[in-house]
């Protein structure tokens, strides 16, 4: 698949982006594009079916070549060796005329595609890897005919065969390693590959998903993947969805059920009638967006590829000067030999390579788990980054008012909930709301109330089962003539420092108990932060809502920083002060009011809503719920750049070694082929080492709740939350809970207790809990 | 030197254990449609360059284990290196060797996966089937590298012969030996394959290479732990 201007054109091998010119071929009657040789090559082989095939015919030439290669190499060993030697002086000249009948056939057989790729490059005024190996292969074989011709004592056919042999090798196993990286990526980027089996009027016929248009029927068979959104009119079956939703489980698919693109189907044939075009999937749209991802070299790959390009013609005029060095005082086939060495070895060909895959592989492990980053400067980004800030509502918390805390006189809280449930039915109000469905959630049916009635700014009063009940400020309650008991007093305080909405609710002349309300946490951020700080980042909320709230939030999560009240202009300010203080900033928000701000930190991230105009804005989407991802993806882009560097480092340090081997004439020619080609072998088995970084656990550790005491966590609404460590274990006991929270239990105990605790202190009747989290067990 | 028959004996025995992958390779080589003659080219030339592939292994180990070596010019070959080296190659052997008799059965995984045969193997297949005497030849040099213990097991002892030559004769004598049975198997293979009692001459074959592999090592590794005083030239 070429460039057609919209999508980026990726190597039809290595799925890896296609930079420079490329190589183009038509296999089989459809036209491919390739990254480099050794991918054009492998394509061919893999994808050769059939006896006629390009396929065979390639690897009849790579082993014929590799034949009469080997042959040419046993007799210049035994050459070497001295094995003629011993015999009268005429056999030499033999030898060598058989050595040359030998290697003329090599030479064209896996010479030809190289000189053939190096006139390409020429005649577009290119210089490539292809361009040394073959110059000096050429040199190697022209000077050794030379030789035959004027029977001089020495011929080189085996250097100039066993270069382009190692070459070929080199190339193709390094395409065989790059293509098996990026087999994990294949479905998604296959998508134009992709054929599904059309329905139409009773006939069967393989189409490209992109010709399928709403309306057409597609028959998806056991074990294939589903090329099209759509409603399944026949069948039955189950289909993995994991690629597309995330959803782990099998999901089961009967005749009116919605069907998604991607996902796989398992043991039935089903029949869908598509809804929309082949190309407006959801599928679709990750695909395209990992494809434009991986044409978006990081800065470290520009500058590799930049090296690698100005590489070429700076060895071409080494090799050059060192065969000029070398002529004034050795043999001119000796300065030859040298020169041939330091081309082949200084063949930047694991160069370009270095950046490419690691960070290819790393988009790829991302958008495995459903998080599409926009490219490998995002990535590159997101390893600088030393600060990671916050947006509250919808990112941290979910956006509702809830009940946070309940204190009451002694009063059972449950009691407290029911009268005032059954109060604030009849209200709008939205803390009202808020108050229901805490009752609710807890299953109490609300009181029966009668007379209700709203005093605006103030609180709602009536008759519930036959008392009088208030609720509402404690400023009107006071003016209603109803003290607050001295110990409720004492322990509602703690609910007002942090500045929670409270409403107090009495009856019969007194307060009996103080309601907290405020916006809940998402159940995943408290482990997802104390993961962010065990990584030794700095975690900052910033946030549009009123200080107080956003104080609560901070403490209870354990983050480092809070700043309240700000507008969007006053985040983008404070992202640039914490980017004076500490460094790279990542903003992480929902994406969806809060563009401009994830635009303006070095990483944006938005969580949860894969609308386009968050991929605008910002340079990573996570899933819905993905928030506990960050701390996976920000290790593995720290694993990616490491990968990087010690490529790079590899690549650099061993051909500086090899060159100043060469140089000084201490490298055979054929040496210097079998480091040129083990190194960027070696390039690609360090970058597949990214394969086995370590995937996200779905559990958070139950030692990321910053609170001194595990939550108490709702198994009905949470089923993978694993059953707490037993707290035996030797790190609990070195470690205690909560010290990677990195926070004092005195400053944030009251606000952490009211968020988390669910056990009241002894003697106390309060009872808390967060909201969201129906039918948590009493502690 | 009884070495190079001993070497083409095992050869003869242990091609019962190529029967498996490269016999069935051999089988589907087919017959030509021209003829006895050309089957028999066909067959030739796939063994010619599966031979070629086991004599260059041999022939390169050997040449670079001797380079290795004779670091000072004029060194005997009986050098500390060279003694390390026999020692190594003889233990590689005998581990080899046993590991045919049975042993070391963990082993057997690693040792068998090469990187490339993965991608090579299944794009292989096609080449079976190709016309003309280049397939074969091409397949027979590729199905040379294809992971082999046999083949570790006698490039190991080329590594300890001190020379190409001699490295390139022993890989020679190795591959001379697997040759009757390749050619037994492209003629009746399929009725081999067939007969019940096959299997158990296999088993038994394989077991006399194991233990041909194991003498031959344990010679290799006495050349490098005996003193120089070559009585062993007897051998």
């Amino acid at each position: 698949v070429t460039a057609n201007g919209t999508t980026p054109a990726l190597c039809s091998h290595c799925l890896l982006p296609i930079r420079g010119p490329g190589h183009e071929r038509q296999v089989q009657g459809e036209d491919h594009g390739f990254c480099c040789y050794g991918c054009c090559l492998a394509f061919q082989v893999a994808r050769g079916e059939g006896e006629e095939s390009e396929a065979a015919w390639l690897l009849i030439r790579l082993g014929t070549g590799a034949f009469l290669s080997m042959n040419i190499m046993l007799f210049s060993l035994l050459l070497y060796s001295g094995t003629f030697e011993s015999s009268d002086g005429d056999v030499r000249p033999v030898v060598h005329l058989l050595l040359w009948v030998l290697a003329t056939p090599c030479m064209l057989i896996l010479g030809g595609p190289l000189f053939q790729e190096t006139w390409y490059a020429a005649v577009q005024r290119r210089l490539t890897s292809a361009t040394l190996i073959s110059l000096g292969a050429g040199t190697a074989y022209a000077y050794s005919t030379l030789a035959v011709v004027t029977g001089a004592s020495e011929v080189y056919f085996d250097t100039a065969t066993m270069l382009l042999v190692l070459y070929t090798i080199g190339r193709y196993l390094e395409a065989a390693g790059r293509a098996r990286a990026m087999r994990s990526l294949a479905p998604m980027l296959a998508i134009d590959r992709e054929l599904v089996t059309v329905l139409d009027g009773g006939a069967e016929a393989r189409r490209p998903v992109r010709e399928v248009t709403a309306g057409t029927l597609v028959l998806v068979r056991p074990g294939e993947r589903l090329g099209v959104d759509g409603i399944v009119v026949e069948g039955f079956s189950h289909v993995d969805e994991a690629v597309i939703t995330g959803e782990s489980q099998l999901v089961a698919k009967t005749p009116g059920a919605e069907a998604l693109a991607g996902s796989i189907n398992h043991e039935g044939a089903l029949v869908i009638r598509s809804t929309g075009a082949g190309t407006a999937t959801r599928w679709a749209g990750i695909a395209r967006s990992v494809r434009e991802a991986l044409a978006q070299p990081s800065h470290a790959q520009r500058l590799a590829d930049r090296i690698a390009g100005a590489l070429v013609p700076a060895v071409l005029v080494l090799a050059g000067l060192t065969v000029l060095i070398w002529a004034q005082w050795a043999p001119l086939e000796q300065a030859l030999l040298t020169g041939l060495a330091v081309l082949v070895v200084a063949c930047p060909c694991g160069l370009g390579l270095a950046g490419a895959l690691a960070t290819s592989l790393g988009i790829g492990r991302l958008a495995r788990r459903r998080c599409l980053v926009r490219g490998g400067q995002i990535l590159e980004a997101l390893a600088g980054v030393r600060v990671v800030a916050f947006d509250k509502t919808g990112t941290l918390t979910v956006g509702a008012t809830c009940v946070t805390a309940i204190e009451t006189d002694g009063t059972p809280a449950d009691e407290v909930l029911r009268l005032a449930a059954g109060l604030e039915r009849s209200s709008e109000h939205p803390l009202a709301h808020a108050i229901v469905a805490a009752a609710a959630a807890r299953g109490l049916r609300p009181a029966l109330t009668a007379q209700a009635r709203a005093v605006p700014g103030c609180g709602i009063q009536g008759r519930v089962e036959g008392r009088r009940v208030a609720a509402g400020s404690g400023a009107w309650l006071a003016e209603l003539g109803w003290p607050v008991p001295v110990d409720l007093a004492r322990s509602a305080g703690g609910l007002e420092a942090p500045g929670a909405g409270l409403i107090h609710i009495g009856w019969a002349g007194r307060v009996r108990g103080v309601l907290a309300l405020g916006e809940a946490l998402r159940p995943e951020a408290p482990a997802a932060v104390a993961a962010l700080r065990r990584l030794g980042l700095q975690t900052v909320l910033l946030t549009g809502d009123r200080a107080a709230a956003a104080a609560r939030i901070a403490a209870g999560l354990g983050l480092d920083g809070c700043e309240a009240d700000l507008s969007p202009e006053g985040k983008r300010a404070a992202l640039r002060r914490w980017r004076e203080r500490r460094g790279g900033v990542a903003m992480v928000g929902d994406g969806l009011n809060d563009g401009p701000v994830l635009a303006a930190a070095d990483v944006g991230i938005a969580v949860g809503s894969a609308t386009d105009l968050a991929r605008e804005t910002a340079g990573i989407v996570l899933p819905e719920g993905g928030l506990l991802l960050l701390p996976w993806v920000i290790g593995l882009s720290w694993a990616v750049r490491r990968t990087i560097l010690t490529n790079l480092l590899w690549a650099f340090g061993y051909n500086s070694i090899g060159l100043a081997l060469a140089v000084s004439g201490h490298l055979q020619p054929v040496m210097a082929a079998v480091l040129m080609a083990g190194s960027s072998l070696l390039v690609v088995l360090n970058s597949l080492r990214l394969e086995r970084f370590a995937a996200p656990s779905d559990h958070p550790r139950p030692e990321d709740a910053p609170a001194a005491e595990p939550r108490v966590l709702d198994q009905a609404a949470r089923p993978r939350a694993p059953a707490p460590r037993p707290a035996t274990s030797p790190s609990d006991r070195l470690a205690p809970r909560g010290s990677a929270a990195n926070h004092t239990p005195e400053t944030t105990s009251s606000s952490a207790d009211q968020m988390f605790h669910h056990r009241p202190p002894a003697g106390s009747s309060r009872r808390t809990r967060p909201c969201g989290q129906s039918q948590s067990p009493p502690g | 030197v009884i070495e190079y028959p001993l070497i083409f004996f095992a050869g003869l025995a242990g091609s019962w254990h190529c029967v498996g992958m490269c016999g069935g390779f051999a089988c589907a080589l087919g017959s030509d449609p021209r003829g006895r003659g050309a089957t028999l080219v066909r067959q030739l030339s796939y063994n010619l360059g599966r031979v070629t592939t086991y004599c260059f292994i041999g022939g390169l180990v050997g040449f670079l284990a001797a380079g290795l070596c004779a670091s000072g010019v004029g060194a005997p070959p009986t050098s500390a290196a060279q003694r390390v080296l026999a020692i190594s190659s003889g233990l590689l052997m005998i581990c080899i060797g046993l590991q045919f008799l049975g042993w070391f059965r963990r082993w057997h995984g690693p040792l068998l996966q090469g990187f490339g045969a993965q991608f090579l193997a299944p794009a292989l297949r096609d080449l079976l089937h190709m016309p003309g005497p280049t397939a074969p030849l091409a397949f027979g040099v590729l199905n040379g590298f294809l992971p082999c213990p046999l083949v570790y097991a006698f490039a190991a002892q080329a590594a300890g012969s001190g020379g190409a030559l001699p490295g390139l004769l022993v890989m020679l004598a190795f591959g001379l030996g697997t040759f009757p049975a390749m050619l037994l198997m492209a003629g009746l293979g399929g009725w081999l394959r067939r007969v019940g009692g096959a299997w158990r001459w296999r088993r038994r074959g394989v077991d006399l290479a194991g233990a041909v592999i194991v003498v031959l090592g344990l010679i290799t590794f006495a050349r490098g732990v005996v003193p120089i005083g070559a009585h062993l030239h007897l051998l």
